[in-house]
C-alpha cells in the first residue's frame, strides 16, 4: 500500500522528536577515532594534565601541553575539526610523558587527550577551547 | 615548495641523568588536503607524518602526526641520558623524503 499523505507527515513528526538537538553539526567521529586508539576500552577521567589556552585568537597554531605520568603513549583529539585526529605521542625510558606542540582548531571546540598507561589502562582529560579566527585543519 | 630546514635546539651543557629540554622545529606547510589554492583545485596533502628521536640507536620519543599539527611542526619535550652518545632526529615526509639531524651529546 502506498503511503498517504498523513503517514508521511507523521514519519517526519517522528523523525524531528528523534534528532537530538546538537545531531545540527555533524560528528567528526571523534568518539570512533578515540575508540580505535584505545581498542574498545573506555579512559578513565584523570591522571592526565592538558594545558591549552581558554581563548586562541589564531586557530592555526594553538600551544598545547600534554602530560600523563605513567603513560607511555598520548593521542590528542578535536570534535570540530574536519577530522578527529591531531597527533600520537610514545614516550620511551628516557622521556617523560610530558610533550608540547602546536595544533589547528577549525574553530571553537573541545580538545581530548587520552593516555595509554604502562598497565594498558587508558586515562583521559579534555578541554573546551574558544577560537576566534579558524586554522585550517 | 622549499627545502623544509629541521632544527633542534639543546642546552649548552648537559650532565648524566639530569633532565634537559629538547625543542624542535621543521620548516614545512603541512598541506591538509582540504584546502583549494587561488584557482579552486584542491592542494593535495603533504605532510610530515612522523617524527621521531633516537638515542644510541633506541627510540626515545616519537609522533605519528596528522594534519591538525599545525604549519612548521613544533615539539617540546624533556629527556635524560645516562651518559655521553648520540641523539639523532628524523622527520618523515608523505613524499617519502626524510629529514634527519645529528646531535653528538658530550656529558658533562
Amino acid at each position: 500500500m502506498a503511503p498517504t499523505r498523513r503517514d508521511v507527515l507523521r514519519l517526519g513528526a517522528a523523525a524531528a522528536v528523534l534528532l537530538p538537538a546538537g545531531a545540527a553539526r555533524a560528528s567528526n567521529g571523534v568518539a570512533e577515532a578515540v575508540a580505535a586508539f584505545t581498542g574498545g576500552a573506555v579512559p578513565v577521567e584523570g591522571g592526565v594534565r592538558l594545558d591549552v589556552p581558554e581563548i586562541a585568537d589564531n586557530g592555526g597554531s594553538v600551544p598545547v601541553r600534554v602530560a600523563a605520568p605513567g603513560a607511555r603513549r598520548i593521542a590528542l583529539f578535536a570534535d570540530g575539526n574536519p577530522r578527529p585526529g591531531i597527533a600520537v605521542f610514545r614516550f620511551g625510558k628516557l622521556v617523560p610523558p610530558d610533550a608540547r606542540t602546536r595544533v589547528r582548531l577549525a574553530r571553537s571546540q573541545t580538545v581530548i587527550a587520552v593516555a595509554e598507561m604502562a598497565d594498558g589502562t587508558f586515562r583521559r582529560a579534555s578541554r573546551k577551547i574558544a577560537v576566534t579566527v579558524g586554522g585550517c585543519a | 615548495m622549499a627545502t623544509p630546514r629541521p632544527r633542534v635546539k639543546l642546552p649548552r651543557k648537559i650532565a648524566a641523568g639530569v633532565p634537559f629540554t629538547v625543542k624542535t622545529r621543521i620548516t614545512h606547510p603541512m598541506h591538509t588536503g582540504l584546502r583549494h589554492d587561488g584557482k579552486g583545485r584542491i592542494v593535495p596533502r603533504r605532510i610530515v607524518n612522523r617524527f621521531s628521536v633516537r638515542f644510541d640507536g633506541e627510540e626515545a620519543f616519537s609522533v605519528d602526526l596528522q594534519p591538525a599539527v599545525s604549519a612548521d611542526p613544533y615539539f617540546q619535550f624533556t629527556m635524560a641520558v645516562p651518559g655521553s652518545g648520540l641523539l639523532e632526529f628524523h622527520w618523515e615526509d608523505d613524499d617519502g623524503s626524510v629529514y634527519g639531524l645529528r646531535r653528538r651529546i658530550a656529558v658533562e
